[in-house]
C-alpha cells in the first residue's frame, strides 16, 4: 500500500473508516459498483475494522423500530428516512417532468405520492427512473430506479398475483439492442434490487410472465406484462 | 444452526458468524421469521453503534432501519465470500449514521464529545472478546498512540477529519497523515 492519495487500498480503508469527505465517499461507492478490486478492498477493510464496533456500548433499540421495519418490508416502503424538505422539492420537480404525470387519474395521483417518496431515496443527483405499465393502461404497476452504485431497484406499486407455477421475470432492453438482457425473477412482493449494467437513458425495462424460476432460454418465453423506459428525471 | 444463541463475549465467533450467514440466506428467500431473528441478534449492537455515532436516538433508529431494510432487500445478493454478515451490517449502519451526521454539518465547537472509546474501561476488554477483535487489539497496541486514537475515534465515534483535528488539537494535515500511516501499519500487522 503506497502513501499516494489515489492508492485504491488506502481509499478503501478511509472509505470504511468514514473519514472521506462526502463527495469522495460517494465517488468511491459509485466506483465500487464496477470495480471488483475496489469492492474486495472495501470488504476486506470492513472485516478488519468491524471488531471495533464492540467498543460502542450495545443499546436496545426502541420497540417502535422493529414495528417500523416490519411495516417497511411488508408494504415495500422506500428507504427514505433521510428525507428532507429539500429532497422533497427535488422529488416534486422530478415528478412533474415524467410523462405519466399527465394522466390525471386517481391512480395517477396515488402514484404521484408513491413516486415522490420513491425518488426521495438518494437524491441528488436525480436518478433515472422508469414506470412500468401494463399494455394499454396509464396506471404503472412497477417502479424502477437506477441506484448510484449501478444497482437497479424495483418495486410493485400494487400487489400482483402470480400463479404458483409461474414467476415474473425482469429484463432490460438497451436502446438499439434487439434482445433483452435477463435481470432475474422478481420475488413475491415485487421488491428487488438487481445488479444491472444498463445505461441510464432510454433503456427499456420489461416484466414477462415465465415458468417457475424464470425463462430457461435467456429470452422471454411468456408474454410481456409490463414495460417502461428509464429516464433521467431532472 | 440458525437458532444458535449469540453469547456476548464468546471467544470463538465462528458459530455466531455461521448462524448470521444462515439467517441472511433465509432472508434472501423472503423468510420474515429469519429477518426477525437476525434483528434480535444484531439490533442491540447496531443500534448502540449508531447511537454512539449520531448521539441522537431518532437518527440512530433511522440509520438502523435503513441499513436493515437494505440488508433485507439485498440479502439474496450477499456473497459469503466477501466476508462476515456482521461486518457487512456494521458497514451498512455506519455509512448511514456517518452520512446523516455529515449532512447535519454538526458544529464541532458546540458538540459534547463522548468519552474516548479507547479510554473507557472495559472497551478494550470487549474488543478482546472475539478472536478477530483480539488480533485487532494487539495490532492497534503496536501503533503510535495518535495513530491508534484517530482510527478508533473515526470508527467508533464517526468523527470527521475536522472533528479529529479539533479533538486532538492538531493540524488537519497531521491528522490525515496519522490516519493513513495508522491504517497502513494496522494492515501490515494484521497480515503479518
Amino acid at each position: 500500500m503506497s502513501d499516494s492519495p489515489d492508492d485504491p487500498d488506502l481509499l478503501a480503508a478511509e472509505y470504511v473508516l468514514g473519514t472521506l469527505d462526502p463527495a469522495t465517499a460517494r465517488r468511491v461507492a459509485a466506483r465500487s459498483a464496477t470495480d471488483a478490486d475496489l469492492r474486495r478492498a472495501i470488504a476486506a477493510w470492513e472485516e478488519r475494522l468491524h471488531p471495533l464496533s464492540a467498543m460502542a456500548d450495545e443499546a436496545a433499540p426502541p420497540d417502535a423500530l422493529w414495528r417500523r421495519l416490519a411495516g417497511s418490508i411488508e408494504t415495500g416502503a422506500p428507504i427514505d428516512s433521510g428525507a428532507t424538505v429539500m429532497r422533497r422539492s427535488v422529488a416534486g420537480r422530478a415528478w412533474r417532468s415524467l410523462p405519466v404525470w399527465r394522466a390525471s387519474t386517481v391512480a395517477g395521483l396515488a402514484l404521484a405520492a408513491g413516486l415522490a417518496a420513491f425518488i426521495v431515496l438518494r437524491p441528488p443527483p436525480a436518478l433515472p427512473v422508469a414506470a412500468l405499465l401494463p399494455s394499454g393502461s396509464a396506471a404503472p404497476a412497477y417502479m424502477a430506479q437506477l441506484q448510484p452504485d449501478g444497482m437497479l431497484r424495483v418495486f410493485a406499486l400494487r400487489q400482483a398475483v402470480v400463479a404458483s407455477d409461474k414467476d415474473l421475470e425482469l429484463w432490460a432492453l438497451p436502446r438499439g439492442a434487439s434482445a433483452p438482457i435477463p435481470l432475474g425473477v422478481l420475488p413475491a412482493g415485487g421488491r428487488a434490487v438487481v445488479a444491472s449494467n444498463v445505461s441510464a437513458n432510454g433503456t427499456q425495462l420489461l416484466i414477462s410472465l415465465e415458468q417457475k424460476g424464470g425463462s430457461p432460454t435467456g429470452r422471454p418465453q411468456g408474454p410481456v406484462l409490463y414495460a417502461g423506459t428509464l429516464h433521467e428525471v431532472d | 444452526m440458525a437458532d444458535t444463541e449469540r453469547y456476548p463475549g464468546a471467544p470463538d465467533d465462528s458459530a455466531e458468524a455461521a448462524a448470521l450467514a444462515a439467517l441472511l440466506g433465509r432472508c434472501g428467500q423472503g423468510d420474515r421469521a429469519a429477518f426477525r431473528r437476525l434483528y434480535d441478534l444484531e439490533s442491540k449492537r447496531l443500534y448502540g453503534l449508531a447511537l454512539r455515532i449520531t448521539r441522537q436516538p431518532a437518527l440512530a433508529a433511522d440509520a438502523v432501519h435503513d441499513a436493515l431494510l437494505q440488508a433485507w432487500e439485498r440479502a439474496a445478493l450477499f456473497d459469503p465470500g466477501r466476508g462476515s454478515v456482521a461486518a457487512w451490517l456494521t458497514g451498512l449502519v455506519r455509512y448511514r449514521a456517518i452520512d446523516a451526521m455529515r449532512k447535519r454539518a454538526r458544529e464541532v465547537t458546540g458538540i459534547d464529545l463522548p468519552d474516548e472509546a479507547d479510554e473507557t474501561p472495559g472497551a478494550l476488554e470487549r474488543l478482546s472478546a472475539s478472536a478477530a477483535g483480539e488480533a485487532l487489539r494487539r495490532c492497534l497496541s503496536t501503533l503510535e498512540q495518535h495513530q491508534r486514537r484517530v482510527i478508533v475515534l473515526a470508527f467508533v465515534d464517526g468523527l470527521s477529519h475536522a472533528e479529529l483535528a479539533v479533538r486532538l488539537e492538531s493540524p488537519l494535515g497531521t491528522v490525515k497523515s496519522w490516519i493513513r500511516r495508522g491504517l497502513q501499519a494496522l494492515k501490515a500487522c494484521l497480515e503479518a
